[in-house]
């Protein structure tokens, strides 16, 4: 017979997990009706029931290296059937919050950008910054912001925002896997075949038609998905227009540039789409899966302040509005920069460590093929 | 009683499309033994109009009624005339119900029917009630703890005298050694203060109840009423008559030397008795080294459920053990408290308590099997544990681990001893007998002078505790007036023994006020008839006081039989055990059964079966079987008998040299697990039968033609199928011989 596992409860896990939004968490009595339920769960090992008992003793160790937690895509399921209301979906995410804290480094960063203080000091930064390039005022004649916020300005602080949010993450993944090898005991697999196959199952968002309860969220995570691809490649070509060609910025409104400022603006309007969505979806589902953490409506806020503020900006400029139109410019700026930095700190770390944990399944077999 | 018959049929329910009463009536009152125009029939006879008949008629001087109708277990509000003689004959359920309409059959049931209920009637009488004297309705409570002070409140607020004997030197028992209580309000999440301490001043502040603290009961003889006891107290003897008993002598934990697996033993295993008191000192601490306990690990049914221990479950241990999980967690917000459960069990608003505790997040759960408990270093434990949620193994360290441990009932120590001794005796086994006397000789609770002896008996698969089996008055115990609450009946939290002692408390005032009146206590809670020996035939051969299964027949100092009358609870076991059948009831008797048999129609060419049917469970289920329209075979005749326990021989003779040809003793039923309502009525009636049936050979009679079929109420529906598989098999046996006689 096997030795015993000595395990070890740790009550700041629990407390932790309790106050990163699962409060609901000790009113599970470990019936498995949540495992039952779950359309998006491997049937060997199932979960989630397994990490609501892990959680409920703050056993830590185990979800180092836990893919499953990754695997759920809070469809909430579970959380509808439930008996005792004890919400696995939101627990689950707010273990997934847990384990971000445990991948990302440095550690105090994760604490700030999810804290209240994080947006207020991204303003004060990002000010500071306009200041000391002597740019911090509402500048004179036409309305063209790089007067405000210059093309190098915007260079020098948000391309390496936006690399460091990489960064930390890419750093943080390479531990997961590591650690997910480890408490699997798999030591090799088809790494080509299984990103290839994560990919594909990202794309077209399969695992999302699974869900039962909250359908509606694939269609809203679709649009925010796509319209965040579509404005990759618009800020990608206007990068390409303005500091490799060299030639006039894509987003003039009269310019030769224009169909990728029509890509830019469709992103924009499904982002905006795809964000109301998710919101009315929370209140339409509230009653059966819960209204979700400060840890998700952060996220939702900062991606919705986003998008009002950049279409709110080029209508303003496009009507002549020269303080409006800066003021609310500044905003974005701020949020724009905001999302790079909390990107791996975030619930948006779920790009890299859910991608992680659906290629890890595929790479170790657990998942049938 | 000058007799004056008056014979009403009814037609509803179906009866007047079964049976034609035009050609019924002159069949009933032939061979004279009513006159014709006494014969009544009513549409309805139970609506007002029809009640209004007899009620005339009752005017006129009617008194002996004989009604054919529903079922007696129905309807016995509207048929009820007091003063006469009423025979309720069951026309509806055993003729219209599971007959052919209109077919020679039906009419020859409601012929032997009707002409069985006049007999019955003819040869009854109405019952004088026997009202012993120097009755007293005092009623004494054994134990002190939450059910003993709540059964003497209980009985106390109904305007009872009550005499409460606790052994030990303060009231409250358990209840009151309790650091505190689980909540017992809306929103169930703050512990109280035990309710037991307001409850022994109510007691002691009462006038009715008169408290004996540091006694027990030395000896009680006599019988419901007149039961007189003697209390023991510092040395000093007191003797009183009491009335009827409420036994909660309440539970000892379990011995937790034999939880050496689960490491008692260890400095820092405790049980949770020990926990109780530690909290109530104030501070939860490591016995080894005395610092407070951070890590607490609990182990419920430390005993409990475990085939080698105690195979049931003890009920208020999960309840206990998250209140202590409480206990550490509200002294020191950073502890943990672990509890590894088989089930979770909160019955009632406890489960709302275990809600609000899981909600802790210091509180851990887990189902586990408990493997054992080990040494981690510096006084710390291993708790290991199988099949656990967490995984298929586990170790867990703890620096202090709490035994939830299980109830053992006071009655259980007795019994052991009791049983043990029987045992040497029956196999003679006098080494064993000298040995067991040697050994200290339990609490014991009752004392009774009972030739059944001295307490309780012990009762299989109710593991000592004082259980009777009485499905439908769990308070009874098998000594008539004596009740059991709380603990010592089964295991239960405190607000149950509570509840249990107000149920116990009514159980004893329903026996004092029954025995005053003359009136059966239970279960024939109405019966003012009982048994009446024509002792000038007496042989004394004692099988009445041998077979009564209440001890109610004791024998003077010739030998002679006599009645204990209020413990008799009317089965008629003697009237069965009577060789010489003298025992009889006023409405009930040798001669009157045998009556009834002989006056069935038996036709040569025609086949008849007599069930002689239990009133208890039997009844009931044939009833329920007709109520569903189960046919059953016509050739059946149903005669209803207290208990198999009263069925003479002398009846199974008069049956078969009249010419039926087979009989059927329809009861409960028996063994350990028995349904009987009078303990063991059916199994008596097997061995008198086992008898009977070498009788029956000799005489060239097959032993087939009889069988005793034992029922459970539940299984009405199948019932009428084994009665017609008999009539089948006593059809391929053939007539019986003493039909051409």
């Amino acid at each position: 017979m096997a030795e015993a596992t000595v395990i070890k409860p740790d009550l700041d896990f629990v407390k932790g997990v309790i106050e990163g939004g699962g409060e609901s968490l000790k009113k599970c009595y470990q019936c498995a009706t949540c495992t039952v339920v779950c359309n998006v769960t491997p049937d060997d090992n199932p979960f989630p029931r397994k990490e609501m008992v892990w959680a409920q003793w703050g056993l830590k160790e185990k979800f180092a290296g836990n893919p499953d937690v990754w695997l759920c895509h809070q469809c909430n399921d579970c959380t509808a059937y439930c008996p005792r209301d004890a919400k696995p979906g939101e627990v689950l995410g707010a273990i997934r919050k847990q384990t971000i804290k445990q991948y990302s480094s440095p550690a105090f960063m994760v604490n700030f950008v999810n804290s209240k203080a994080f947006i207020p000091v991204m303003l004060l930064l990002l000010a500071g910054l306009l200041s000391a390039a002597g740019t911090f005022a509402i500048p004179d004649g036409e309305i063209i912001f790089s007067k405000f916020a210059s093309t190098h300005f915007l260079q020098f602080v948000f391309t390496p925002a936006l690399l460091f949010g990489f960064a930390v993450g890419a750093l943080g993944v390479k531990k997961f896997w590591a650690d997910m090898k480890k408490s699997a005991g798999v030591s090799s697999g088809d790494l080509g075949g299984s990103v290839s196959a994560t990919a594909s199952e990202i794309l077209g968002h399969s695992k999302f038609k699974m869900c039962g309860v909250s359908k509606d969220r694939f269609t809203a995570h679709f649009l925010v998905f796509y319209s965040f691809v579509a404005l990759g490649i618009a800020t990608a070509l206007g990068v390409l227009y303005i500091d490799i060609l060299h030639i006039e910025s894509p987003f003039s409104l009269t310019g030769t540039g224009f169909p990728v400022k029509i890509f830019g603006a469709v992103g924009a309007a499904g982002l905006l789409l795809g964000v109301l969505l998710m919101i009315s979806n929370r209140f339409k589902n509230a009653e059966k899966v819960g209204m979700g953490s400060y840890f998700d409506w952060l996220l939702i806020t900062i991606i919705g302040v986003i998008m009002a503020s950049g279409i709110l900006s080029w209508l303003t400029r496009v009507a002549g509005i020269a303080t409006v139109a800066y003021s609310v410019y500044f905003i974005h700026l701020v949020f724009v920069l905001s999302l790079f930095l909390y990107l791996p700190y975030s619930k948006l770390a779920h790009m890299f460590y859910r991608s992680a944990a659906i290629c890890f399944l595929k790479y170790s077999g657990r998942e049938k093929q | 009683m000058e007799k004056k018959y008056g014979v009403y049929l009814c037609k509803g329910c179906g009866i007047g499309e079964t049976i034609n009463m035009e050609k019924l009536k002159p069949r009933v009152s032939g061979k004279g033994r009513v006159p014709a125009d006494i014969i009544k029939e009513h549409p309805v006879l139970c609506s007002p109009e029809g009640l209004e008949l007899i009620k005339n008629d009752i005017k006129e001087g009617t008194n002996t009624i004989i009604i054919g109708a529903c079922s007696p277990r129905v309807k016995y509000e509207e048929f009820d005339f007091p003063g006469t003689i009423t025979e309720r004959v069951n026309l509806r359920e055993f003729v219209a119900w599971t007959a052919e309409p209109m077919s020679s059959d039906a009419q020859s049931l409601a012929d032997d029917y009707m002409v069985m209920g006049i007999i019955k009637a003819q040869k009854g009488d109405v019952p004088e009630p026997n009202i012993l004297q120097d009755l007293s309705k005092t009623i004494l409570v054994i134990g002190g703890g939450m059910a003993g002070l709540s059964a003497a409140l209980e009985a106390a607020n109904a305007g009872y005298q009550v005499v409460l004997v606790e052994k030990e030197a303060e009231l409250g028992g358990w209840a009151a050694k309790l650091y505190k209580e689980t909540p017992r309000q809306y929103p169930y999440d703050k512990l109280e203060e035990p309710r037991v301490v307001a409850r022994i001043k109510e007691v002691e502040a009462h006038s009715g109840i008169k408290v004996f603290k540091s006694s027990f009961i030395e000896k009680t003889e006599g019988q419901p009423g007149l039961l007189d006891i003697t209390i023991k107290s510092n040395g000093n003897s007191e003797s009183m008559r009491v009335g009827a008993v409420v036994m909660a002598a309440g539970w000892k934990p379990y011995d937790a030397s034999k939880l050496e697996y689960l490491g008692y033993g260890k400095p820092n295993v405790i049980t949770s008795i020990q926990m109780e008191e530690m909290a109530k000192k104030g501070k939860i601490t490591r016995p080894s080294d005395g610092r407070e306990a951070k890590k607490v690990a609990f182990i419920q049914c430390a005993g409990s459920r475990d085939p080698n221990h105690l195979p049931y479950c003890s009920s208020f241990c999960c309840g206990t053990s998250l209140k202590q999980a409480k206990y550490v967690r509200e002294k020191d917000g950073d502890s943990v408290a672990m509890i590894f459960y088989k089930d979770i069990r909160t019955p009632g608003q406890t489960e709302l308590f275990y809600k609000n505790m899981q909600n802790d997040p210091g509180v851990l759960l887990t189902k586990a099997e408990v493997t054992g408990v080990s040494d981690a270093g510096n006084g710390n434990l291993y708790v290991e544990a199988e099949n656990t949620l967490l995984g298929e193994k586990i170790k867990v360290e703890a620096d202090l681990v709490v035994l939830a441990i299980g109830v053992v009932p006071a009655t259980r120590a007795p019994q052991e001893y009791l049983d043990g001794l029987t045992e040497a005796q029956k196999k003679g086994d006098d080494a064993k007998m000298s040995y067991i006397e040697s050994t200290p000789k339990p609490d014991f609770i009752l004392n009774l002078t009972y030739r059944q002896g001295p307490e309780i008996p012990s009762l299989e698969g109710a593991y000592g505790f004082a259980d009777s089996n009485f499905i439908c008055f769990q308070y009874e115990t098998r000594r008539t007036g004596i009740y059991a609450a709380g603990c010592v009946r089964q295991p239960m939290a405190m607000a149950d023994a509570a509840d249990d002692a107000a149920g116990a408390a009514l159980k004893a005032i329903q026996c004092v006020e029954h025995v005053a009146k003359g009136i059966a206590v239970h279960p024939r809670a109405w019966d003012t008839t009982f048994p009446d020996p024509m002792m000038i035939k007496c042989t004394s051969c004692k099988r009445c006081t041998e077979e009564c299964p209440f001890g109610a027949i004791d024998e003077d100092e010739k030998g002679t039989p006599f009645y204990r009358l209020n413990r008799c609870r009317r089965c008629g076991t003697c009237m069965g055990a009577c060789p010489e059948r003298i025992v009889s009831f006023k409405d009930f008797s040798v001669d009157l059964v045998g009556s009834m048999i002989k006056s069935i129609e038996v036709d040569e060419d025609e086949f008849r079966i007599i069930v002689l049917a239990c009133e208890n469970d039997a009844y009931p289920a044939l009833d329920s079987a007709a109520i569903k329209r189960i046919k059953l075979n016509p050739k059946v005749r149903i005669i209803p008998v207290r208990c198999l326990g009263s069925t003479n021989l002398v009846w199974v003779t008069d049956a078969f040299s009249k010419g039926i040809d087979g009989l059927v003793l329809l009861g409960c039923k028996y063994g350990e697990n028995y349904q009987c309502h009078f303990v063991k009525g059916s199994e008596l009636a097997n061995y008198r039968f086992s008898k009977v049936k070498e009788t029956l050979d000799k005489l060239q009679l097959e032993s087939d033609r009889c069988q005793l079929m034992q029922v459970a109420i539940s299984e009405y529906d199948k019932l009428p199928q084994m009665i017609n598989d008999f009539v089948e098999r006593v059809e391929e046996i053939g007539p019986n011989p003493f039909k051409e006689l």
